[in-house]
């Protein structure tokens, strides 16, 4: 599904050379639930950004759905965050002055649906996300786990491949952060291959796999394994 | 995908109502300013009379005295003496020409209860009807018998026909004026030419007259000569006929030419014309004669005044401070949006998509600055009248093709302004963190 | 305050700071040759007619009929007209200054065809002329009731004598020799002679465009032409009582003419310079409407910035800077941009003044416009940043704690 060879990203100002990421590689299955951790300036964010093509690496090669998305125009990253990746970040980012079911609406306009398709598709995951009843409510007008539902619809309703989370319970008390957690796990189960970033090791176990960066290399895969396994079991 | 954007736009303007509507305003202001001005240039620079400028000619010949600046410098005078617009009006090659001046006669109503007024008066020929096509409401011009003959007739503008008849039908009746009795042989409709082309010389913006009676009638009785009048050399002698056979220039002649062989003969006819005259020891200016169609005389005249360009030319550099300032405002609004705009690059959003996206919001912005231009316009417009009073209430109105040039120009220029700060939002990354500060 | 951090901040983030620059620039240059504009129409607009305009009014009387005898209604109207109460004097004349109208010749102090002539407006008056129009006569006298003769148009010779104004005299007999213009002989239609009677300091034609406005010459006529003009000066005050009852005295005293154009010299002012009063008018409106624009430009652009930076300041107010430093800082932000804008704006100020002074033959402007209207935009744009300002010196320091 996913597949990274040897990924280098370099931060160049006129002075300082930062090394984000060193001769990454991870390969992601389809149908996985990746957790990837490590501890702040590991190089996480940069690895998200890149695995969800939001920015360009230096060296390496990037291979997604058997496409190498490695040097692709500006146009054409866009269509393949557009039809084949869902985000769901932190801060939920939602645009505020747009209603739920403009939210969920954003990709599906990019993407060239018409009408009836879009409102169907809108429909479906906002009843996925339990959300069904709220179309008309602006994102101030909710709470922050709804918020992070009307997120998740977003991601969804252009039925991805491929679901890209960012801490997605950071902002989240824990409750909310549980069913948040339990909705991924749907998604997953449903057939989705998901990434999450996190630094909350509670989550990361209820990943299929865990993948741990450390001074932006892949580190200890075995006992990331290992304890993917527990999880699992 | 258009009203995706434009819904965009319109959510994106109530988002923030202060700051687009100073857009709007600023806009509005610019727009304002140079549609007033353009609007009166327009009126002052129009062609009066589309459908035949280019075969109407007006005719200067230099009578004028040799090594001193005339009327016009050393241009020939733009008048023509009376002797020379006999003889272009009786033996010169036109398809249709006339001599014409401008005249004031006093009109005695029947009856005697009114009071006498003064009527202003066009002295002309037969062929001044067809040829600076004026339209009828009853009967016609008159026939060049008229002219032969002397005859006192007159045609009657709409106004003075409904002072003085009521409004009816009046050929056939009479008016009296200045103790002679004139039969009336027509009356034309609402007639307005701006420029008053045909006599630029007693005011390019002057209404047109409101009789016209024949040239060779008002000679024959010596009514009075309003218009302006130019001499190089003292009349030589007393009275009438001394004045009439003077250098003293007072008549606007036209000619109409039907294409470029009637013009090129008639230009020869006038030269050679000239030459025999200065045998007999006239013109001793070189050899200068022009034939200019109505709106190459329009430009030699400066009928648009320099007042009305030096306006234009600033309230131009007003809608470029006022185009500053939206891009300014539009680069603020939009930086404002930077996290949703990396959002929606992160959910597939191409720069293209932001492009439309943002110049469709400026051009709604530019919509509603027309708007408000046009209203801005209007008023403008009736300050300007205010200012300028009369010849301004009668020229210049705000026609469609006035407003829809408004509406146009405010919005090109509002997506003119949104270039740079739609440029600027293309440029903003998708991002997975929305960054606050 | 120092500037040296504000203007190194400024070029990490220059566009709003740039287009605010240039809009001032422009702004600049509209106002100043807008004023210089103004200033030109002003001055021209100031000179005196050198008549008595407060008081005096002018009609005409035109005859229609075979009845109408007009040396006759002349005599008997003037006669009529000094008579009245309220009036100082009245007189027969053919023109008005600034009225557009008028009557122009040619003079030379030579006779013949191929001398050097001056251009002259010229008034023709009796001897009540001079108390009429209130002028100053300066040198030599009056005419007197001998004098005067009849223009008909059977009889267009012109009479002996003659009064000019200083600047006419001065045209003919050199600038330093005007006084002595008195006596002296000038030919008018190449061979007649008329000799100068006196001279008047000033009296202007009726064109006020014209470059000799000032060389006026006064002939002693009257004239009989189908249509008379009866100029009248009324005592101080007496003015619009004695304008319905002169038009009605005369409507009433000769029923074979009309009167018409009942005018005051104070309307015939402003007619003359409608033209040069409006575009003043519109030029002041356009150069404050230009300013709020700008203004609200300022406003917009300093509000946002204050928005933008809300979090920097209130660190910096965390870090103890106090509420004036801030607002300070806005201001001076302001008076660098507005400096920039300025000093560019005298640039573009003179190029369009040289442009303009080309293209449409004005005057060059006053070079001292340039330093006033950049101390009014300084201070329009210390006044339109003030309340963005006050606004950024009210953010709390607590704003620098807070995370969103």
């Amino acid at each position: 599904m996913l597949s990274m060879q040897n990924i280098s990203m370099v931060y160049r100002t006129d002075t300082v050379e930062t090394h984000a990421l060193r001769e990454f590689s991870l390969e992601v299955g389809e149908g996985e639930f990746v957790a990837v951790t490590g501890p702040s300036g590991s190089g996480k964010t940069t690895f998200l950004n890149i695995a969800g093509l939001l920015e360009k690496f230096t060296a390496g090669k990037y291979v997604l759905d058997g496409k190498d998305v490695s040097s692709l125009s500006d146009a054409d990253t866009s269509k393949v965050r557009n039809e084949k990746i869902g985000f769901v970040f932190q801060g939920f980012n939602l645009i505020p002055d747009l209603n739920v079911f403009d939210n969920v609406d954003v990709p599906l306009r990019y993407r060239g649906f018409n009408g009836a398709e879009r409102r169907r598709r809108i429909e479906r995951v906002l009843d996925m996300v339990g959300l069904a009843s709220r179309p008309k409510h602006l994102p101030s007008q909710l709470s922050g786990g709804q918020q992070q539902r009307v997120a998740i619809a977003r991601a969804l309703a252009g039925e991805p491949r491929f679901l890209l989370a960012d801490e997605p319970t950071g902002n989240l008390d824990s409750s909310m952060a549980m069913s948040i957690m339990e909705l991924i796990r749907s998604i997953n189960e449903e057939g989705t291959t998901i990434i999450m970033v996190t630094h909350d090791p509670t989550l990361a176990d209820m990943a299929g796999r865990n993948v741990h960066i450390r001074d932006g290399r892949v580190s200890d895969m075995s006992s990331d394994m290992q304890l993917a396994d527990v999880a699992n079991g | 995908m258009f009203n995706y954007y434009l819904k965009l736009g319109w959510l994106s303007i109530r988002t923030n109502p202060w700051l687009s509507l100073l857009m709007v305003a600023a806009i509005g202001t610019g727009i304002g300013a140079c549609m007033t001005i353009l609007t009166v240039n327009h009126a002052m620079s129009s062609n009066p009379i589309p459908q035949k400028s280019e075969v109407l000619f007006h005719v200067q010949l230099d009578s004028w005295e040799a090594g001193e600046p005339g009327p016009d410098g050393y241009n020939p005078p733009d008048q023509m003496t009376y002797r020379d617009a006999i003889a272009l009006q009786e033996e010169a090659p036109a398809f249709r020409s006339v001599a014409n001046n401008r005249s004031g006669l006093v009109l005695e109503p029947e009856g005697g209860d009114e009071n006498p007024y003064t009527v202003d008066i066009r002295n002309t020929w037969a062929d001044f009807f067809p040829m600076f096509d004026l339209p009828f409401l009853y009967g016609s011009g008159w026939d060049e018998s008229a002219d032969e003959n002397r005859e006192a007739v007159v045609v009657l503008s709409r106004e003075l026909n409904d002072r003085v008849f009521g409004g009816e039908n009046s050929v056939g009746r009479t008016v009296r004026m200045s103790g002679i009795n004139f039969r009336v042989v027509g009356v034309i409709d609402e007639w307005l030419p701006v420029p008053k082309y045909y006599d630029v010389t007693n005011g390019a913006f002057n209404l047109p007259e409101e009789a016209f009676i024949p040239f060779t009638f008002a000679i024959e009785q010596d009514l009075p000569r309003n218009g302006n009048t130019n001499c190089w050399k003292p009349v030589d002698g007393e009275g009438r006929d001394a004045f009439l056979n003077s250098e003293c220039a007072w008549i606007q002649f036209w000619a109409e030419l039907r294409n470029e062989e009637e013009e090129a003969a008639y230009m020869s006819w006038l030269n050679a014309y000239v030459e025999e005259q200065k045998v007999l020891g006239r013109f001793p200016r070189p050899l200068n004669n022009r034939l200019n169609d109505v709106m190459e005389w329009m430009e030699d005249r400066q009928v648009v005044e320099d007042d009305a360009q030096v306006m234009l030319g600033l309230s131009f550099l007003f809608l470029v401070v006022c185009l500053l300032n939206t891009i300014g405002l539009l680069l603020a609004k939009f930086m404002r949006k930077t996290g949703d705009i990396s959002v929606r690059r992160a959910l597939g959003a191409r720069r293209s998509d932001l492009f439309l996206q943002h110049m469709i919001e400026a051009g709604l912005i530019g919509l509603g600055g027309g708007v408000l231009g046009l209203g801005l316009t209007w008023l403008g417009l009736r300050g300007i009248e205010v200012l300028f009073g009369d010849f301004v209430e009668h020229l210049v109105h705000l026609d469609w093709q006035m407003m829809l040039t408004a509406i146009a120009l405010a919005i090109v220029s509002a997506l003119v302004a949104g270039l740079y700060p739609t440029w600027r939002a293309m440029q903003i990354m998708p991002a997975s963190q929305l960054k606050t500060q | 305050m120092q500037f040296g951090p504000i203007w190194r901040a400024l070029m990490r983030n220059k566009t709003g700071a740039v287009l605010i620059a240039l809009q001032m620039a422009v702004t600049m240059a509209i106002m100043v040759n807008a004023i210089s504009i103004i200033q030109t129409r002003a001055e021209s607009m100031s000179r005196p007619s050198g008549v008595n305009e407060v008081d005096t009014f002018y009609l005409s009387s035109i005859g229609f009929n075979d009845n109408f005898n007009e040396q006759v209604a002349v005599m008997e109207d003037l006669a009529a007209l000094r008579a009245m109460p309220g009036v100082v004097n009245a007189v027969q004349t053919n023109s008005v200054p600034l009225s557009g109208g008028g009557w122009s010749m040619s003079l030379a102090t030579e006779a013949g065809s191929d001398v050097d002539t001056t251009g002259t407006a010229i008034y023709f008056v009796d001897e009540h002329g001079i108390e009429t129009y209130d002028l100053k006569l300066v040198a030599g006298e009056n005419f007197a009731a001998t004098d005067m003769t009849w223009r008909t148009p059977e009889d267009s010779t012109w009479p002996g004598t003659a009064l000019i104004t200083i600047e006419l005299a001065k045209a003919l007999f050199g600038d330093d020799n005007w006084q002595e213009a008195v006596g002296q002989t000038i030919y008018i239609e190449e061979t007649q002679p008329m000799t100068v009677k006196g001279i008047v300091e000033r009296m202007q034609a009726a064109w006020n465009g014209w470059d000799g406005v000032e060389r006026t010459t006064l002939v002693p006529q009257n004239t009989a032409y189908g249509g008379s003009r009866y100029i009248i000066r009324a005592e101080p005050g007496q003015r619009d009582t004695l304008m319905p009852q002169v038009e009605e005295m005369l409507a009433a005293s000769n029923r074979d003419r009309l009167i018409r154009g009942l005018n005051t010299m104070e309307e015939t002012r402003e007619r003359s310079y409608q033209g040069d009063s409006s575009m003043i008018k519109l030029l002041l409106f356009t150069i404050g409407l230009l300013l709020l624009v700008t203004a609200l430009g300022i406003v917009g652009l300093a509000s946002f910035s204050v928005s933008r930076r809300t979090k920097q300041i209130g660190t910096r107010r965390a870090l103890g800077a106090s509420k004036a430093d801030i607002a300070r800082y806005f201001l001076s932000e302001n008076l660098l941009i507005s400096g920039v804008g300025v000093v560019l704006g005298a640039g573009l100020t003179i190029g369009l003044n040289i442009w303009m002074v080309d293209a449409f033959d004005l005057d060059s402007m006053n070079a001292l416009l340039i330093p006033m209207a950049m101390a009014v935009l300084l201070v329009v744009g210390q006044l339109a940043v003030l309340g963005p300002a006050r606004r950024a010196a009210s953010v709390p320091p607590a704003v620098a704690t807070r995370t969103i």
